[in-house]
């Protein structure tokens, strides 16, 4: 049932891989519009995307139906569109996902789709490509892959540079990405060149203390710390700590003050949101367990800091209703507090988190 | 090929290269090798075409401003970043404002003025560099190198912004005893002080001179630090209760001015204690306290004595004349106002002398000596005419010829009471000239000689007046 002859198909129609765009040998039997050349391929791309986009690509695939008349042709057109770029959208974020959880190779397939999306939406040569080249560039580089990561960033900076108006966000997101190559290329010196371009974009962008800021200062963070500029790297790192504190400190404390008004009105729990999208989370869990992990290796000197890093991790997993995780850093943060004899003012806060969320888990089990 | 040395064989490598990628190329080369070739092509473009390199063409691509804020971020300046690029959001957003107020607004955007950049880099970059080491000494002067370099009129939020960033820091400094912390603390005295909050700018210059006290610190022109302070803390609180005395707060003004003088007597500098002395002094006239007021002024008197200074001396009797006067003890007003004529003529001060005249007439013309009034009003007419002074010169001008007025009334009056013919030929012949009318010589027997004195000296200042024909008839 799933297999296709090639040699069957119509003379001129040629059916192509998804993935490695070889001539096809099968096709997925659920929606029967989508070909692959072997096994593999459809399984990693089942595995990674498609078995989220399988019945959405049907409309897409499949020529359009006989309208009567020109306005509803139109429509038809209209809201082909309008599912072309809410595919784009969706294939974009589960690549980001997976790209954050460390799963690169996942991500290629969601990404390649991504691509291929914007390419009919928008045109060979437009910056809208740029986004999915640099998501295929991070992940190849993710895979080790840096030659195939430089071509694809080659392409994303070509673009760039022909396009006359880009926005910051891009080109913020295209020097993080070449400076992430270089770092893989071991050209610190490059590296440093583009990750401070980084900054300045998404500074321009977002401001210098938001939270999408925050990567670049994170990376500039570990080239220092791998040059072994330890006192360069630990206020860096300091750096995006107080930026994702602030951050989810604000989301904390507008949920803590909602819930003391409002707990008794309708006696229900209140939804806790981290504000960031999938990605985005995967990407704080990213850089604070890493920023934790360094400090951790030097908290004899220093255990306030590791115990900052502990309690923003505490309140991300809180604010993303993981409270067995929240719990274990909580008490990782107490036991610290303990160990290193810190004031008392100190160990009660971090009480009073660990109760926070004892009080929680006994209201889900009531 | 990579085997093959690099310079000599460079030109037929590229060839070859270019050859093969012919479409008439015997063979497709393997993806694999193309990717290694072309780190040679970079390598030997690098070596022998000295070109841009990418950092040049980047800095010839980018802004100014962008160049300098990549170049502190990839040696991890980021707080000079962070700092930086508020200033700069706050200075289009400045430039935005003030568009909308006029249309030729003269500020160029930053991005045009490489020089102030410049020194946006060297010194916040030194700055962070100190603060990682903890030397914050040395991030104080770094600051305010930076706080001095924009203390110029355009730019002085800049300076303002960077003077809150000396404060801040010049806490952290301990070991210098604390003449950082009083320097900054003199500087947000200023900036208060500029921006008009007294109160707080007093608490600032308060601070200062209070860490300055029994030090002999001195700053960079070699002004005794204790006394910078004393002298800033003076005029905060004279224009503190400058402000207090305009709302009738004259209990706290009062207070504040004695305050003044107490710290002023500390700084052992007697011309603050005299000038405190001076402003208490009229706080006192002010507030109706007259008996108080005479006190404080006596002491200012003998302080002025004791410098002798001939000018504050004016000062202190004028404003005794002055609370004299409210307490309508005329006598000893004028005796203190000629005091000070003399005194102002003796040292050329036209505008004191000017001022003593008018208030001596004034006096004379309430109590009806209208001849005395305006002779002294005629001086001070004279005087204000010599300096070239119109608008003070148009009010004497009303003086003096109010003065005249009253004077020739009088005798005016008694042509027309005794009604006899010679009278009536006195008053047609005035009428006709409209010049200075004889005196009557049936009254006042005793003023006459010095009336007479007066219209022989008034005669060439006529023409002058007759510009105010209402005056003069009234």
């Amino acid at each position: 049932m799933n297999v296709i002859y090639p040699l069957a198909v119509p003379k001129g129609r040629r059916l192509c891989c998804e993935v490695c765009e070889a001539p096809a040998e099968r096709v997925c039997g659920a929606c029967t519009v989508t070909y692959y050349c072997g096994v593999v391929h459809q399984r990693t791309d089942w595995g990674s995307i498609h078995e989220k986009i399988c019945q959405l690509l049907i409309p897409l695939r499949t020529s359009m139906p006989f309208y009567n008349s020109e306005e509803e042709r139109q429509h038809g057109l209209q809201q082909l569109q309008q599912r072309q770029k809410h595919l784009i959208e969706f294939c974009y974020t589960v690549a980001q996902k997976y790209i954050f959880e460390g799963k690169h190779e996942d991500a290629v397939p969601a990404a390649l789709h991504s691509l291929r999306f914007r390419m009919s939406v928008h045109g060979l040569s437009s910056v809208e490509l740029v986004p999915a080249y640099l998501l295929l560039a991070e992940a190849s580089l993710g895979l080790g892959r840096i030659v195939q990561a430089e071509e694809y960033l080659s392409q994303a900076q070509w673009t760039v540079l022909k396009s006359t108006e880009c926005c910051y966000a891009t080109h913020s997101l295209l020097h993080r990405n070449l400076g992430l190559l270089y770092m893989a290329k071991e050209n610190y010196e490059e590296a440093r060149y583009h990750l401070a371009n980084d900054i300045y974009f998404a500074s321009c962008a977002f401001g210098t203390e938001h939270i999408r800021t925050s990567g670049g200062y994170f990376h500039l963070a570990n080239i220092f710390y791998g040059l072994k500029k330890l006192d360069l790297a630990d206020t860096l790192y300091t750096k995006v700590s107080e930026i994702w504190n602030k951050y989810l400190d604000n989301h904390y404390q507008v949920l803590s003050q909602v819930r003391t008004q409002q707990i008794d009105l309708l006696g229900k729990q209140f939804e806790t949101d981290t504000g960031l999208d999938e990605a985005q989370e995967a990407e704080a869990i990213q850089i604070l367990t890493s920023i934790l992990n360094i400090r951790e290796s030097t908290s004899d000197k220093a255990p306030q800091k590791t115990i900052f890093v502990l309690k923003i991790l505490f309140m991300l997993y809180y604010l993303m209703m993981n409270s067995s995780k929240a719990e274990e850093y909580a008490m990782r943060a107490l036991d610290l507090a303990k160990e290193q004899q810190l004031s008392v003012h100190e160990q009660n806060t971090i009480q009073d988190l660990l109760n926070l969320i004892s009080a929680e888990e006994a209201h889900h089990i009531t | 090929m990579t085997t093959l040395p690099p310079l000599p064989m460079t030109r037929p490598k590229l060839t070859a290269l270019a050859r093969q990628k012919l479409p008439c190329s015997p063979r497709t080369i393997p993806r694999s090798q193309l990717i290694k070739e072309k780190d040679d092509i970079d390598h030997y473009l690098e070596l022998n075409f000295k070109g841009l390199s990418k950092e040049e063409v980047a800095a010839y691509r980018n802004s100014y401003k962008k160049n300098i804020c990549v170049d502190m971020l990839r040696d991890g300046y980021h707080k000079s970043f962070t700092e930086l690029f508020a200033l700069m959001e706050k200075w289009d957003a400045l430039r935005e404002a003030a568009k909308v107020r006029s249309l030729f607004w003269l500020q160029r955007p930053l991005e045009e003025q490489p020089d102030k950049l410049d020194h946006f880099y060297y010194y916040l970059t030194r700055a962070e560099a100190a603060e990682r080491k903890e030397y914050f000494e040395e991030v104080y002067n770094n600051l305010y190198a930076l706080a001095c370099y924009f203390n110029n009129s355009e730019d002085k939020w800049v300076r303002n912004h960077f003077y809150e960033r000396c404060f801040k820091i010049a806490q952290l400094i301990k070991i210098d005893g604390g003449k950082k912390e009083a320097e900054a603390h003199a500087h947000m005295g200023l900036l208060f002080e500029e921006d008009g909050q007294l109160l707080e700018a007093a608490e600032h210059y308060e601070a200062f001179h209070q860490l300055t006290q029994g030090r002999i610190w001195k700053d960079e022109t070699g002004r005794v630090l204790n006394l910078l302070a004393c002298e800033s803390l003076l005029r905060t609180y004279r224009l503190l209760s400058d402000k207090m005395l305009e709302n009738k707060e004259y209990k706290q003004a009062i207070r504040i001015l004695i305050k003044a003088s107490e710290i002023a007597k500390e700084g052992n500098d007697k011309k603050m204690e005299e000038e405190a002395s001076y402003y208490l002094g009229l706080a006192h006239l002010a507030a109706g306290e007259y008996e108080t007021a005479l006190a404080v002024l006596n002491i200012y008197g003998k302080i002025s004595t004791d410098l002798d200074d001939d000018l504050s001396l004016g000062r202190a009797y004028e404003a005794t004349a002055k609370v004299l006067q409210s307490q309508g003890q005329m006598a000893e007003a004028v005796k203190y106002l000629k005091k000070v004529v003399k005194i102002a003529r003796n040292n050329f001060q036209s505008l004191d002398f000017v001022r003593a005249s008018t208030m001596l007439g004034d006096i004379y013309n309430e109590k009806g000596y209208y001849n005395k009034a305006s002779e002294y009003f005629q001086q001070a007419y004279d005087t204000t005419a010599e300096i070239t002074n119109i608008p003070l010169m148009d009010e004497t001008k009303v003086h003096y010829g109010i003065a005249k007025a009253h004077q020739m009334m009088l005798t005016i009056n008694s042509y027309i009471e005794s009604a006899d013919l010679t009278s009536l030929d006195y008053l047609l012949s005035w009428k006709e000239s409209r010049s200075d009318i004889a005196p009557d010589p049936t009254i006042g027997g005793s003023r006459r000689s010095t009336m007479e004195s007066l219209y022989q000296t008034s005669e060439f200042s006529e023409e002058d007046l007759s510009g105010f024909p209402d005056n003069q008839k009234k």
